[in-house]
């Protein structure tokens, strides 16, 4: 159970990392469609044999199919909320990038007029 | 005479930037007393709704307006961008636009630049009045300058000031990104970054019911730390 637990936090650790780091990478947006891929993929094996959830639970030390899917979803949505403030900064920015360069361009044309 | 020639130089040579944000009631005021010192005052309106343009237009003050409120980081660069077309200027003020700076102060700190050929100069409450500051927001700003140390690795009393004089060098390697008051850490953060000369120097700040109205809470720390956080972490 630990040795799962300690894998599983390691590795999202890092995928986390890796998606806030650098939010907007194709590599970032190729990792977001395969892992709903997969997970769409799961999704369907659950609902077709609906024993190989507590079976892949049992195997990784959770006792519990629905306990593994609370786990999952629960870092899921850690993932969503990260991604979406990434993306938020990242608008903001470039939002700024515009709002700063049309103020500029008007107070240039503006004193351009009054000289 | 040498002494009115100084006084006519630091005119032309200087941009004062002031970050505006709803300041209307009190932005008048401050750019005429500016004026008397400097002839260049830029007045970037942060996108407020109180009138705060047509105060800044009636005072003398040179208009560039924000369609959306930023915060006062992306003002003050708006500001430092457009002083920087001009190639006459080689000074730079910021300032705040509450009241809370005396301008003398400035003018003293350009002195103080000039004479030790630093790159910048910042305000400090803490080597002048630090029994004038309130107590909380003495607590706030000393945990600021403990978090700013340790994110840039320069050492300063003060970070957080809004007085700060610097160089056109130190000017065009300042691109501040960061929203709101984060700006403040981003800044000294470029002074570690750059290598640039730097010293800080005491400054009286005013604080009455407006400015203490004006300042930032506790929480809005918790807000600055996070964005700094994820923006060091960020790959651009």
């Amino acid at each position: 159970m630990i040795a799962i637990q300690v894998i599983l936090v390691a590795g999202f650790t890092f995928l986390f990392w890796r998606f806030l780091s650098n939010p907007g990478s194709h590599q970032v947006h190729a990792w977001i469609k395969i892992f709903t891929f997969l997970f769409t993929v799961l999704a369907i094996i659950a609902v077709i044999f609906p024993n190989t959830s507590n079976r892949l639970a049992e195997a990784v030390g959770v006792t519990t199919g629905a306990s593994l899917l609370l786990y999952a979803l629960t870092l899921a949505f850690i993932f969503v909320v990260i991604n979406i403030y990434s993306r938020g900064k990242e608008d903001e920015r470039r939002r700024a990038l515009i709002v700063r360069r049309i103020a500029l361009l008007e107070a240039q044309l503006r004193n351009k007029k009054k000289s | 005479m040498y002494g009115l020639y100084f006084h006519e130089e630091t005119k032309i040579d200087t941009a004062v930037i002031i970050p505006v944000y709803n300041e209307a009631s009190v932005i008048g005021p401050v750019i005429k007393k500016v004026k008397k010192h400097f002839a260049t005052v830029i007045c970037v309106n942060d996108g407020s709704r109180d009138g705060s343009s047509a105060q800044i237009v009636k005072a003398g003050g040179i208009l560039i307006e924000h369609a959306i409120n930023l915060g006062a980081g992306a003002a003050t660069q708006t500001g430092v961008d457009y002083a920087l077309l001009d190639p006459k200027i080689r000074y730079f003020i910021t300032i705040d636009a509450d009241g809370q700076h005396e301008i003398e102060d400035a003018v003293g700190m350009i002195k103080f630049l000039k004479k030790k050929d630093l790159d910048i100069v910042l305000g400090s409450r803490f080597l002048s009045q630090p029994e004038n500051i309130p107590a909380p927001k003495r607590l706030l700003l000393k945990l600021a300058a403990i978090f700013s140390k340790g994110m840039s690795g320069v050492q300063l009393s003060d970070p957080h000031v809004g007085l700060r004089v610097f160089n056109r060098r130190f000017a065009k390697n300042l691109n501040l990104t960061m929203p709101g008051f984060a700006h403040a850490s981003e800044l000294v953060h470029r002074i570690g970054e750059g290598d640039f000369k730097f010293a800080e120097y005491p400054i009286q700040v005013i604080y009455n019911d407006y400015t203490r109205g004006k300042g930032q809470s506790m929480l809005n720390a918790v807000n600055i730390s996070v964005d700094l956080f994820h923006h060091r972490i960020s790959k651009k």
